[in-house]
C-alpha cells in the first residue's frame, strides 16, 4: 500500500475537507458517487457554506434532486433559500459556449464573492467532470487547469471536489488527476486502510461493524509480525471513524498479546476516551497517547 | 414498526434526517448524523460521541434485526432525538450497569451507548424495538 494512502499525504475521507481544499474523487459504477456527493452537500450546508452542484450532464436533473432530497427536508429547505444550487459548466461559463480556463475560474470568482455577500463563509463546488465529453473539452486543457487554480483557495472560502468518471476517463488521465489534487477523497465512504510498517500498523478511515474482518486481521498480522521486537505502535490518528466492535477487538487482542512488553496506541482524544471506557486502563503494557488530529 | 412516543411527537421541532438503513449505508449515515449534529450545534467530543452511538444502535439492527431499519433524527426542545427502529425479534431492554468485561461477548455497544448519551430509552415488542438516543445541545 502506498504511503500516499495514508491521510498525511492527501488521502482524506470527505468528512475531513477543510475550506480552501481542492480534492479528486474518482467513482465507477453503483452508489458510491452519490453517498460521497451527499456527504459532501451535507457537510458544506452544515458549515454554512453555499453549495453548488455540477452533476453529470448525462444525469437528468430530477434524478439529481431525487437522489439529494431522499434523505430528509434539509436539501430541499437548502435549495429553496439558495443555499443549495445545481447547476452546470454550461451555465457557470454562459454566455460563452466553450471552455477556457480563465472564463471558468473568472465565474467561480464571482461565485465565492456572490455567496460570501449572501452571508456564507464561502463556497463549495461538486463538479462531476463528465462535462468535459459533455462540452468536447480538451482533457489536456483541464488537465492544465486542474493544476493552475490555487490562486482560486487562497482565503480558504473556496472548496472544490472534482469527481472522476473511471469508466470515461481514460486511466492514465485518472492517475494524472488523482496525483495533481493537493487532497483525495476515497472512492466511497466507509473504508478502511490498514498500513503496516516495521514497528507498526496505520489505519485510516472508517473501523466500523463492515471493516471489522480487515480490522482484525490487521491487527493480528501486525501483532504476530511485531511480537519478536517486543514493542508496536497503533497509529489510530488517521482513523476517522473507530466503532465499538473494532475498538473493542483491539482491546482483546492487546490484552492477549502477552509476548509483547509495550503496545502504544496514538489516536485522537475522542477515541481514547472511548477506548478508556471499553477498559483500556486494565489491559497490561498498553499506552494511550492522544494527539491532536490534523493532516 | 414503532413510532415516536405522543409526547415527542406533540413537541417535535424539526426533522433533521429520515433514512432506512443497511449495511451498506452505515458509513453514509454516520456522515449524515454528524453533519445535521454539527448543525445544530454539537461539537467536539459530544458530537463524535452521540455519531457512535448512533452507530451502534444502527449496527445492532443490522446485525440482530433482519439487517437493518429506520433512523429518524429530529431536534427538539433543546436536544437532538434519534429514533432507531426495527422490525426485528426485539431484545431485553435492560441497559448493563457495568461496563462490560473484555472477554464478554456482547451487550458493550448498549452499554456505552448509554454512557455516551444524555438519555437512552428502549422499546420492544413483537414488532420489534425502538431505540432512543437524546443528547442535549450546549
Amino acid at each position: 500500500m502506498h504511503d500516499r494512502q495514508t491521510g498525511c499525504a492527501g488521502l482524506v475521507p470527505v468528512q475531513r475537507l477543510r475550506p480552501g481544499d481542492h480534492a479528486f474523487v474518482g467513482y465507477g459504477v453503483g452508489e458510491s458517487r452519490w453517498q460521497v456527493l451527499t456527504a459532501y452537500v451535507w457537510l458544506g450546508l452544515a458549515r454554512h457554506e453555499k453549495v453548488m452542484v455540477l452533476a453529470d450532464p448525462d444525469v437528468p436533473q430530477r434524478e439529481v434532486l431525487t437522489r439529494l432530497d431522499a434523505y430528509g427536508p434539509q436539501a430541499s429547505a437548502a435549495r429553496a433559500r439558495g443555499q443549495l444550487v445545481l447547476s452546470s459548466m454550461r451555465e457557470v461559463i454562459r454566455p460563452d459556449r466553450a471552455f477556457t480556463v480563465d472564463r471558468q475560474t473568472a465565474r467561480l470568482q464571482e461565485e465565492i464573492a456572490r455567496a460570501r455577500r449572501e452571508g456564507y463563509t464561502g463556497l463549495r463546488t461538486f463538479i462531476d467532470m463528465r462535462w468535459v465529453p459533455d462540452m468536447d473539452a480538451d482533457v489536456a486543457g483541464v488537465v492544465h487547469r486542474e493544476t493552475h487554480v490555487e490562486h482560486l483557495f487562497h482565503g480558504r472560502a473556496y472548496t472544490e471536489v472534482c469527481a472522476y468518471d473511471r469508466g470515461w476517463f481514460a486511466p492514465e488521465v485518472v492517475e494524472a488527476m488523482h496525483d495533481a489534487h493537493p487532497r483525495r477523497l476515497h472512492d466511497y465512504l466507509g473504508v478502511l486502510l490498514s498500513i503496516p510498517d516495521e514497528d507498526a500498523v496505520r489505519f485510516a478511515g472508517d473501523a466500523d461493524l463492515t471493516t471489522l474482518d480487515q480490522f482484525r486481521t490487521a491487527l493480528t498480522e501486525g501483532l504476530a509480525q511485531t511480537a519478536d521486537r517486543g514493542h508496536m505502535l497503533l497509529d489510530l490518528t488517521h482513523l476517522h471513524f473507530l466503532g465499538v466492535h473494532c475498538a473493542f477487538d483491539l482491546l482483546r487482542q492487546v490484552q492477549l498479546a502477552t509476548d509483547h512488553k509495550r503496545i502504544e496506541i496514538r489516536c485522537s482524544v475522542l477515541h481514547a476516551g472511548i477506548l478508556r471506557k471499553l477498559g483500556a486502563a486494565s489491559v497490561p503494557r498498553l499506552t494511550l497517547s492522544e494527539v491532536r488530529v490534523g493532516c | 414498526m414503532l413510532n415516536f412516543s405522543e409526547e415527542s411527537v406533540e413537541r417535535a421541532d424539526e426533522t433533521l434526517l429520515e433514512q432506512s438503513f443497511t449495511a451498506d449505508c452505515l458509513a453514509l449515515l454516520r456522515a449524515l448524523v454528524e453533519s445535521a449534529a454539527a448543525k445544530e450545534g454539537l461539537d467536539g467530543s459530544r458530537l463524535g460521541e452521540f455519531v457512535l452511538a448512533v452507530d451502534e444502535i444502527a449496527c445492532n439492527a443490522v446485525e440482530h434485526a433482519g439487517g437493518g431499519g429506520r433512523l429518524v433524527l429530529r431536534r427538539l426542545d433543546g436536544a437532538l432525538e434519534c429514533l432507531i427502529t426495527d422490525t426485528g425479534p426485539g431484545f431485553t431492554p435492560e441497559l448493563p450497569r457495568t461496563p462490560p468485561e473484555l472477554d464478554s461477548t456482547g451487550g458493550r455497544g448498549l452499554w456505552l451507548a448509554h454512557l455516551l448519551t444524555d438519555r437512552l430509552t428502549i422499546t420492544t415488542g413483537t414488532t420489534g424495538a425502538a431505540v432512543t438516543l437524546r443528547m442535549y445541545l450546549p
